[in-house]
């Protein structure tokens, strides 16, 4: 095979940072444990595309970084790794997610021409991924074939717009309107109608959050948004959404974009100012929420994701919901954050509600925001992976928490057929609506969890 | 066959790449550098191409080209084996079979499921849960290891002491040889005669031929498990308390010890609250019917606390024992938290020497100054110590390995073996001739090279060739061939001469409530496993017969084997230890051969508790008297585990009987229950001491067995004998549980799945039967001519017809 080589400038392990790494390698005792929880290596059945395969690459990397960089299969094999962090969770010996990371995001870097790093500025912008979504709802065969015609020059860029009009086709549709998901939720679950209106505001301690616009979120998921903060108020929180801030920055890293990044942070810190008076910052989608996490100590107040607030949180109860229902974890949830129990708790808090657990539920769906965009095969075959799984629990519904995760899935089930994909947050609305006392609009009884939340 | 060719390196790429799409062949330098390496830490080569079949024929496909080019194959799972049997040589393609990944449909009736090399282990138990199964082996790297890996390393695992390693569970195997032939290994024989080549096939490293595909035997899963966790203050004491556990009566699902130093590397990572001011921590499990490992827990508690546990404690609930069990897995991944290199050793030694081990190694570890942690499989004699070490420090390396070589050196004194599970590959090559002797080194040899003449499958791993210098290794000497019946009680094996009666050696151990669990048998004339059949005629021709109540075969229980090749070449295979995969298979491959290949001297099989009862169920067949597919898998899952069970079934008389090893008192078997959800009304007819049931008897002049107790009698006419040849218009069926067999005379009534075999009056040896297509002939004429070399041991025909290529 004539190897594709080309000279990239790309950066070297940053300097003071290489023994550090160095150190962090010599741990990786090359067991292969993480290898069945790689979704790439799943997917694909080829070990270069594994985090034990990675690892090795970037020793190479870190001995020789102009070597390693100028190979067109290293930057391959590391510039596909998802980042979902599934292979440092189940680590035995603690190789931390942070050296891969490090290693990919120099493979993007010395990209020429990244797969999909060119649409960061489009999906960054709620509005614009919004008009995409609607286009996309108008007609999607139509849509795809006049981005294509458009785009025919520049080849390599197919593929991801391909993709991405699947994706924002298939995610605003998933829910839709209250309306739309009051009556698909219903016609599933069997029993009288639930009555439209407003959550109630029930009488208690409320919490002071801020609300983290999420780009996805608002621009594909409005209708879900509004209803999870809705929900969140349900539950106590009194919510701050007027900061104005922007994308959190998570597709730019991944993007290979690290200035792009760190300039969005900069103005969502500021956009923050000190945060007073509230208690967190609440995130929706699992990516921001970690990509704010990773701010550190200049956030003026601790993120939390909503699902997490609302799992530790003293409020109402929920009304009967009897479905099936398989449960999908956002890596960055799961992995990320550490939220296993959270949304699994919520979901058991539901009567009538049976919590299926499908196999492999460490495992990335593949949508991995720009990932999928940028390596739409091995994203297909991931997906067509996690469907399967998803659609053999014999669930009614597939809840997650992340829109990325909604529509990879959504997607992949509707190739296979399959059951609905819905956010988990709109679930907990709907139990949240089916509560006798919020369709009486009447203030509910005492509360159903003791207090937890700090 | 394919023809061999010279074609250059980049003509086979071509080749392949044609074969296999672009998607499916990788030489660019990222791929190579991640191929070239496994799980074992050893560098060796730089691969030519790393190829990445999606179908066996894809697969068989890329041998027979590589075979053309005279290019080494080395195949690879998931690259998880420890001892370099996947780390390719300079030039060589790796064949990837991760992507076979074909799972079939669980066989509920008969407890089997077809699946594809590259198949995840953990995956298979997943998928056959919904039919309350489950594959038995489960080594440490189950969540990521394929069973292709597994049955090329006869993997092993916590779980093998009562059920067994990978080959007891491996009904067949589709196979391609060195020129990309594919075959398979015939129908699912357990008990008749024939060359069992999975047995060879399984443990060989690669090196033989490529596993295509497999149908496993499953293993129902239990109704109840008990957990167990002790904590000694002297390591030694832990290790003593393994034997008298087993002589206790009880047959563990597994028995784990870890040490001290181990105990403090899996808290420091994963903090699951293990005693670490203790020298050892045992984990003993026991599963079957709740009423019986609620028992059986009491019982093994007070024996931990006698050998000087200082603390037993059970395991709350499933999931804290499922979280005991990953720490246990993860054991060894977290050492790279402690040490950045460490040698990870797999000793085996017999149940009674594993004290005079640990003292040893502790010798070691001071003599030598290196830091060792060690988990052991106790229960199967199976150590893995890690010994540490820095590579960048010098003289660290040397040491690590210098002081792992004594440990081999203590094990092989202690009549152990250098490996139990994870392979000879490259790692052990040094020290396996400590271990073989210069017979069996050169049968192992002529082997490969019957399987593989050119040399091109694996080459380099499993056996040692000639050193750089050209001289052959200094091979050891063999163990002397024992003149009497030796029961190391302690060791829980007997060896005997071959010409020692069974039922003398079994109505011995029964004294200690001890048996080799072949089946039982009686004092009268007559055939099968009857009077006067010796322990050579059980594991020449282990297909005489019904067995009575057994709960394996010979060929899963054989151990050890001293034998003379038809020239004359006295050998010694095996080792007194139930987990050992050092080199081929031999007693595997001599079991079964009907003394077509050797003459057998002595051999050594394993004692375990033997039921202290038998009991007598009458089943009333509804459905004009046929036994309802299923349920006779299913009442193997309530079968005493030390026992097994059987069922005889007459359709005419429309009821069965079920003989089943039981325990003592009452032990209400939910016998009665299970039946009657499958419609079926089960009475007790008949409980009494296990010992009293005689087993096999003839009649004189009548073709008949029989099961007997001194108070009943069943007899069966043997089918296909005595009528002329005739088969009865209703058959009359056999159930061996758990085996997978049923004795029938002709097509089974029901659609089992469970294979059928007509069974022949064994009273003289019959000539072994032809193997069925598909499993290639010329082949076993190879291996005949290698064992045989002047037909002096005879044999059937179709064994000696030269024209073979």
């Amino acid at each position: 095979m004539a190897e594709r080589m080309r000279t990239v400038s790309g950066p070297a392990p940053p300097p003071g940072a290489g023994p550090t790494l160095e150190a962090l390698l010599r741990r990786c005792v090359q067991c292969g444990l993480c290898l069945p929880v790689c979704a790439t290596w799943l997917a694909s059945g080829d070990e270069t595309y594994s985090p034990r395969g990675r690892l090795l690459l970037t020793g190479q990397w870190l001995a020789e970084p102009e070597a390693a960089l100028g190979d067109a299969s290293w930057r391959d094999a590391l510039d596909t790794c998802i980042g979902c962090r599934a292979c440092s969770a189940v680590c035995p010996s603690g190789v931390p997610h942070e050296l891969l990371e490090a290693a990919a995001g120099a493979a993007r870097a010395g990209r020429a021409a990244s797969g999909a790093r060119w649409l960061v500025p489009l999906l960054e912008r709620p509005a614009w991924l919004r008009a995409l979504g609607v286009a996309a709802a108008a007609g999607r065969a139509a849509f795809t074939v006049a981005l294509g015609r458009n785009w025919r020059a520049r080849g390599e860029r197919l593929p991801a717009l391909r993709r991405l009009a699947r994706l924002v086709g298939t995610v605003p549709r998933a829910p839709g309107s209250d309306q739309r998901l009051l009556r698909r939720l219903d016609g599933l679950a069997g029993g009288a109608a639930t009555k439209p209106g407003p959550l109630p505001v029930v009488p208690g301690p409320r919490e002071k959050l801020l609300w983290f616009r999420g780009c996805a979120d608002e621009g594909l998921l409005p209708d879900s948004a509004r209803r999870l903060r809705d929900l969140l108020a349900w539950a106590g929180a009194d919510l701050d959404a007027t900061a104005p801030t922007a994308c959190c920055g998570a597709l730019a890293e991944h993007g290979g974009c690290a200035g792009r990044a760190a300039g969005l942070r900069a103005r969502n810190l500021a956009a923050w100012g000190d945060g007073s008076p509230a208690a967190a910052i609440v995130t929706a989608a699992a990516g921001c929420g970690v990509a704010i996490r990773d701010y550190g100590p200049a956030l003026p107040a601790p993120q939390i994701d909503a699902i997490a607030w609302l799992a530790r949180r003293a409020r109402p109860p929920f009304g009967s919901v009897p479905l099936r229902v398989a449960l999908h974890d956002p890596c960055h949830a799961r992995h990320g954050q550490g939220l296993v129990a959270e949304p699994r708790d919520l979901l058991r808090a539901i009567p009538g509600l049976t919590l299926l657990e499908p196999d492999e539920a460490d495992v990335c769906c593949g949508s991995g925001g720009l990932w999928s965009l940028a390596h739409p095969q091995l994203a297909a075959e991931a997906g067509r992976r996690k469907a399967a799984v998803l659609a053999g629990t014999g669930a009614d519904l597939v809840v997650t928490a992340n829109p990325g995760c909604l529509g990879q899935i959504a997607d992949g089930l509707a190739l296979r057929g399959g059951p609905a994909v819905i956010p988990l947050g709109d679930l907990l609305w709907y139990a949240a609506m089916r509560a006798p006392a919020a369709a009486a609009g009447r203030p509910p009884g005492p509360l159903a969890v003791p207090p937890a939340c700090t | 066959m394919a023809e061999r060719s010279d074609v250059s390196g980049a003509a086979l790429v071509v080749r392949l790449r044609n074969l296999l799409g672009a998607g499916g062949l990788r030489t660019d330098r990222a791929a190579i550098s991640v191929h070239a390496r496994d799980a074992s830490h050893l560098d060796w080569g730089c691969p030519l191409a790393v190829a990445m079949p999606a179908t066996a024929d894809e697969a068989a496909n890329v041998v027979a080209l590589c075979a053309a080019a005279g290019v080494a194959v080395v195949p690879r799972g998931a690259g998880t084996g420890l001892s370099g049997g996947a780390v390719p040589p300079d030039g060589a393609v790796v064949l990837v079979t991760s992507r076979l990944r074909e799972l079939g449909q669980v066989d509920a009736a008969c407890g089997a499921v077809a699946v594809g090399p590259g198949v995840l282990n953990a995956a298979v138990s997943r998928h056959a849960a919904p039919c309350a199964l489950q594959f038995a082996p489960d080594p440490s790297s189950q969540a990521a290891s394929t069973i292709g890996g597994n049955i090329a390393e006869n993997a092993g695992g916590p779980h093998c002491l009562s059920v067994g390693v990978t080959s007891h569970h491996l009904r067949a195997l589709a196979w391609c040889d060195a020129d990309g032939r594919t075959w398979d290994t015939g129908p699912p024989v357990a008990l008749s005669r024939g060359l069992d080549l999975r047995g060879l096939l399984c443990g060989s490293e690669g090196t033989l031929g490529l596993v295509t595909g497999a149908w496993l035997q499953l293993v129902p899963v239990p109704e109840s498990v008990q957990t167990l966790l002790a904590g000694f203050p002297v390591l030694e004491a832990a290790t003593a308390a393994v034997p008298r556990l087993l002589q206790a009566g009880l047959l563990p699902v597994a028995v784990e010890i870890i040490d001290q130093a181990m105990v403090a590397t899996v808290e420091e990572a994963f903090g699951f609250g293990l005693p670490t001011d203790v020298q050892a921590v045992a984990i003993v499990e026991l599963a079957g019917a709740a009423t019986a490992t609620a028992t059986q827990a009491t019982v093994a508690e007070s024996v931990l606390r006698d050998a000087g546990a200082g603390s037993v404690r059970r395991a709350v609930d499933a999931a804290e024992r499922a979280s005991l069990w990953q720490c246990r897995k993860r054991a060894f991944g977290a050492v790279g938290r402690l040490s950045p290199n460490y040698v990870s050793m797999d000793v085996v030694v017999p149940l009674g020497e594993l004290p005079g081990l640990v003292r040893e190694i502790q010798h070691i570890r001071t003599s030598h100054g290196v830091r060792i942690a060690t988990a052991f499989h106790a229960g199967d004699g199976n150590l893995h110590p890690a010994v540490h070490y820095d590579e960048r420090r010098d003289g660290d390396p040397e040491r690590a390995h210098t002081a792992a070589d004594a440990i081999i050196r203590a094990a092989l004194a202690r009549r152990g073996s250098v490996t139990g599970e994870h392979g000879v590959g490259l790692e052990k090559l040094h020290v396996l001739p400590w271990q073989l002797d210069a017979v069996t080194a050169s049968l192992m040899q002529g082997l490969k090279q019957a399987f593989d003449p050119r040399g091109t499958l694996n080459p380099g791993k499993a056996l040692p060739g000639r050193a750089a210098s050209g001289a052959m290794p200094q091979w050891a000497a063999p163990p002397p061939v024992p003149a009497a019946p030796v029961f190391a009680w302690d060791d829980l094996v007997v060896t005997a001469p071959v010409d020692v009666p069974l039922a003398e050696l079994q109505e011995h151990a029964l004294g200690r409530g001890l048996w080799i669990p072949l089946g039982m048998f009686g004092q009268g004339s007559g055939h099968g496993l009857g009077a006067g059949r010796t322990v050579g005629a059980a594991v020449d021709d282990p297909a005489a017969g019904p067995v009575a109540v057994a709960r394996a075969t010979a060929r899963e229980l054989l151990l050890e084997v001293w034998a003379e090749t038809g020239d004359g070449r006295p050998f010694h295979a095996g080792a007194p230890v139930t987990k050992n995969v050092a080199g081929y298979d031999l007693p595997r491959l001599l079991c079964g051969a009907g003394g077509c290949l050797a003459r057998l001297q002595a051999v050594t099989f394993p004692l375990r508790p033997a039921p202290p009862q038998a009991v007598l169920w009458r089943l009333c067949l509804p459905d004009g008297g046929r036994l309802p597919a299923g349920l006779a898998g299913a009442l193997a899952a309530v079968a005493h585990p030390h026992g097994g069970a059987q069922i005889v079934a007459e359709a005419a008389s429309g009821q069965a009987w079920l003989l089943a090893g039981a325990g003592g008192g009452d032990d209400p078997q939910p016998v009665a229950s299970l039946a009657a959800g499958w419609g079926v009304e089960a009475t007790l007819a008949w409980r009494g001491p296990f010992s009293a049931v005689t087993g096999i008897l003839a009649e004189a002049g009548v073709p008949t067995w029989a099961l007997a107790s001194p108070d009943w009698t069943l007899r069966q006419p043997l089918p296909g004998t005595g009528t002329g040849g005739q088969v009865p218009a209703l058959p009359r069926c056999v159930w061996n549980l758990p085996l997978p067999l049923v004795w029938a005379p002709g097509p089974l009534p029901v659609a089992t799945g469970w294979h059928s075999e007509a069974v022949v009056n064994a009273g003289r040896p019959a000539p072994l039967p032809a193997p069925p297509p598909g499993v290639p002939v010329a082949l076993l004429r190879r291996l005949k001519r290698l064992f045989d070399p002047g037909g002096t041991l005879g044999g059937p025909d179709w064994l000696f017809e030269a024209a073979d290529g």
